[in-house]
């Protein structure tokens, strides 16, 4: 029998019925994607069931929690469906971690098609778990019309041809379509900088001058995590100290890559100067790199590896944000956000701030973000790239998502990236970014040169640096560790022809001849 | 009698067939899996990649391994800890309770203490974050509004700090099962037990040194050895609060195993740091049954 004392607990379980009670049918469609096809519809029916990760754009999420929920690749994936009868397209979440791609990859139970930092999976090319995509990328591609880019090879649909093409992963071959383009920048308050009389900052003893004003007006001058300080930091400062010597140090014109990133040092040339005494502690620009981010760190938050860092700029604490254009969507779309904000690029340090940098204008470090791969997924149904009808609707379902009016909807829905499709404009709060990318290429990408050990050690050791666990001379011999370990895993691994290099370090001698500061043994 | 005429053995039939699927479970899910393991950890073995076998190397190098050293002080430091508060707190909690003298409070405490257990461990943990966390988090701003905010710090990201910052998770330690099992082990002792210590002279604190303790040996036992197993196991907390970092402060060998099976993909040298790792707690816990007295061997001295 039902007593008043039995109300709330009826009242509490009521509640937790009505928060539970599962959406309609075309809400969850749009919430969860396309999802797998209903048993029993004309969907489910079909041949070919492909899965796709698309990353940022998964139908149904809001990116940075602002705007309506994603449909636009759900729009681009039903015009396919109504080309190809024989084949439905469903959209998933992933949990963007190796260690779920790694099981789901050896099980051959991963998505079809996926978006992943084509970097981190180099190591696994050679296991057979990804397509290379060369064939289709150099035929037409068919949804191109005559004349226009794509036409004669699927590759000219891409409008950052150089980040694009230097994709190509170490045995030559390209694993992945680089879908949009994302780039560094500082995001600042303008409210802020102009109460304290700040501007932009042209060089880099400007842009520390403007932060120590900003701590004494007691902000956070710069908001960063200590992944992007690993990442973008050391690659921006790496460039601006190595630059200037690049031409003695460049060993290898590599025909894929080279052409597109020109005088990017690759794993093999890392590793053939780190046997010359480059990156150890004899090397003095790479101590100097070093110290230059340690003085930078003092104007940095105090917790550097949350996952909440926009907070800090949103509710005014910090005065500036170093991320990316994925931040433009929530700085831009959410109606909360009571101050006037701008974006510039990392000023040049100047070589009266560093005697080893160029005074260079700093290269961008950003590029790819979107990386679509095919996985052995696609090759179910034959196990042969040849005659795999599976595969082929994957293919062209990449092929149709570069079509500039899909490529228009599904990018330029979220205010995040910018398209790579040429024919597509990016969104106008985006267009600062589009400048940033116009600019040269890095010298190299630390994270993507070696393997994911190496990254592992590098992000804690440099974060343990930067938070004063460590002096620097024990930092820098963990870093030489981690340096000897990834070197002979690559030399072994990559079977790196060391004599080519050693005659190219030989002819490159003159160019070495006169610079200062280079490590004992190395002109 | 009895097994020559194997009428014992079909009469229990029915209950090897119950136990079977059990047996079958485990043997799939616990017994084949170590025995791959320790198998693979004599391979140079990638997923998806060729075997190499190479012997005892993965154990060689496992010491050498700049993570090593750090990582077992680490876990020395943690497992101690952990021992300690997860074996005195719950014990003087389930004291407390024991003594109240209405049966209704008595209940509604083991209740209260109960309740927290539902709450997935992984709240527990993003909750404690939110506490921690350097430039927001809950203390942190505490400090500030009371004047301290010099004493204010990254608590998770500052060397000095971050083990302790770990280790506190779940204050007060209050765990609602360990207590339990406490309770359990004070309501059997006999009345008797306490009516003749009183009559001694016996109360307060040294009944509960001298009488209740010894008497709860055995719950107290079996808590050190899940404690140790948990904590010599358990990586889950550091993994989701700190993933072992800055640097390797706070990394332990469970967690780098699980880095190098899964992100670095070395399996047979994860295996060989798995492998380490049961042989610590095999060894952890035979010196445990074997060197801890129980309840039973306390009153088995005393007569």
């Amino acid at each position: 029998m039902l007593k008043a004392r039995h109300i709330p607990l009826v009242v509490i379980l009521a509640a937790g019925v009505w928060a539970l009670w599962p959406p309609s049918d075309d809400e969850m469609a749009v919430r969860l994607g396309s999802g797998p096809a209903k048993a029993g519809s004309d969907k489910a029916a079909r041949k070919y069931q492909l899965r796709m990760a698309p990353g940022l754009y998964l139908p149904g999420t809001m990116p940075q929690s602002v705007g309506k929920p994603l449909r636009g690749l759900l729009e681009v994936a039903e015009k396919f469906e109504r080309l190809y009868d024989d084949t439905h397209i469903e959209f998933v979440g992933y949990p963007n971690v190796r260690e779920w791609l790694v099981t789901q990859l050896s099980a051959g139970t991963a998505p079809d098609i996926l978006n992943v930092n084509v970097e981190n999976v180099w190591q696994d090319v050679q296991k057979g778990w990804y397509v290379a995509l060369d064939e289709y990328l150099e035929q037409p591609s068919p949804f191109a019309k005559p004349g226009e880019p794509g036409s004669k090879q699927w590759w000219d649909v891409f409008k950052y041809q150089a980040i694009t093409r230097g994709k190509a992963a170490p045995d030559g071959k390209m694993y992945c379509i680089s879908y949009d383009m994302i780039e560094t920048g500082i995001f600042y308050n303008k409210d802020v900088f102009d109460r304290l009389g700040l501007r932009q900052p042209k060089d880099w003893v400007e842009f520390m001058d403007g932060q120590a004003r900003l701590r004494a007006a007691g902000y956070i001058p710069l908001i960063v995590h200590v992944h992007n300080a690993t990442d973008w930091g050391v690659d921006l400062v790496f460039d601006q100290l190595y630059y200037p010597i690049l031409g003695g140090i460049d060993l290898r014109k590599d025909p894929t890559r080279e052409a597109y990133l020109a005088g990017y040092l690759d794993w093999d040339e890392i590793c053939y100067l780190y046997g010359k005494g480059f990156f150890t502690q004899r090397d003095p620009r790479w101590r100097e790199l070093w110290r230059i981010l340690k003085d930078w760190r003092r104007h940095w938050g105090r917790d550097l590896s949350t996952d909440d860092m926009i907070r800090l700029f949103i509710t005014e604490k910090g005065a500036m944000y170093w991320s990316a254009s994925w931040v433009v969507q929530k700085l831009a779309r959410d109606p909360d956000i009571p101050f006037r904000w701008g974006i510039f690029y990392l000023p040049p340090i100047p070589p009266s701030f560093s005697p080893y940098s160029g005074g260079h204008e700093m290269c961008v470090i950003g590029g790819a973000a979107m990386q679509y791969v095919v996985t052995n997924s696609a090759l179910k149904d034959t196990g042969d790239p040849a005659t795999s009808e599976r595969l082929k609707r994957a293919i062209a379902f990449l092929q149709f998502l570069t079509v500039p009016e899909n490529a228009d909807l599904v990018t330029n829905e979220v205010l995040s990236m910018l398209p790579n499709v040429r024919g597509v404009q990016p969104l106008p709060e985006l267009r600062p970014f589009d400048e940033f990318l116009q600019r040269r290429y890095t010298t190299t990408k630390w994270w993507f040169t070696f393997d994911m050990r190496f990254n592992e050690i590098f992000l804690r050791m440099c974060d343990l640096y930067l938070n004063d666990g460590i002096a620097e001379d024990e930092y820098l011999a963990w870093t030489e560790r981690n340096l000897d370990f990834a070197v002979e895993t690559t030399l072994r691994r990559k079977k790196v022809d060391l004599e080519a290099l050693d005659r190219a370090w030989r002819e490159l001698a003159p160019l070495r001849a006169g610079v200062k500061g280079l490590p004992d043994g190395a002109k | 009698m009895g097994r020559s005429d194997g009428r014992p053995i079909s009469r229990n039939l029915g209950c090897y067939g119950l136990l079977a699927p059990t047996f079958l479970l485990l043997a799939v899910f616990s017994v084949v899996p170590f025995i791959w393991a320790f198998t693979t950890s004599f391979y140079r073995y990638e997923i998806g990649g060729e075997a190499t076998w190479v012997g005892l190397t993965n154990y060689v190098e496992y010491p050498q391994d700049p993570t090593c050293g750090i990582s077992f002080l680490n876990l020395l430091f943690l497992t101690s800890f952990s021992v300690v508060v997860h074996v005195v707190f719950p014990l003087i909690v389930a004291r407390l309770i024991f003594a109240l003298s209405s049966e209704r409070a008595r209940y509604a405490y083991r209740i209260i203490f109960l309740v927290p257990i539902v709450v997935p461990g992984v709240a527990v943990l993003m909750i404690w974050r939110g506490l921690v966390y350097g430039d927001n988090g809950v203390i942190n701003e505490v400090l500030c509004l009371a004047g301290l905010a010099a004493m204010a710090r990254g608590w998770l990201s500052d060397p000095n700090t971050v083990l302790w910052a770990v280790a506190c998770v779940g204050f007060p330690f209050a765990s609602g099962i360990n207590i339990l099992i406490y309770y359990a082990g004070l309501t059997a002792i006999p009345e008797s037990v306490h009516e003749a210590a009183e009559l001694d002279g016996a109360s307060g604190l040294g009944k509960f040194l001298r009488i209740d303790l010894p008497l709860v040996l055995s719950q107290v036992k079996l808590l050190v050895i899940l404690t140790v197993i948990g904590a010599v196991q358990g990586f889950q907390g550091m993994f989701i609060l700190t993933r072992g970092q800055p640097g390797f402060e706070s990394m332990v060998p469970g967690l780098w195993m699980y880095f190098n099976a899964f992100s670095f993909q070395r399996m047979g040298y994860a295996c060989a740091i798995g492998v380490i790792l049961f042989l610590i707690i095999l060894v952890l816990t035979v010196l445990n049954l074997k060197y801890f007295r129980s309840a039973e061997d306390v009153t088995a001295a005393a007569t």
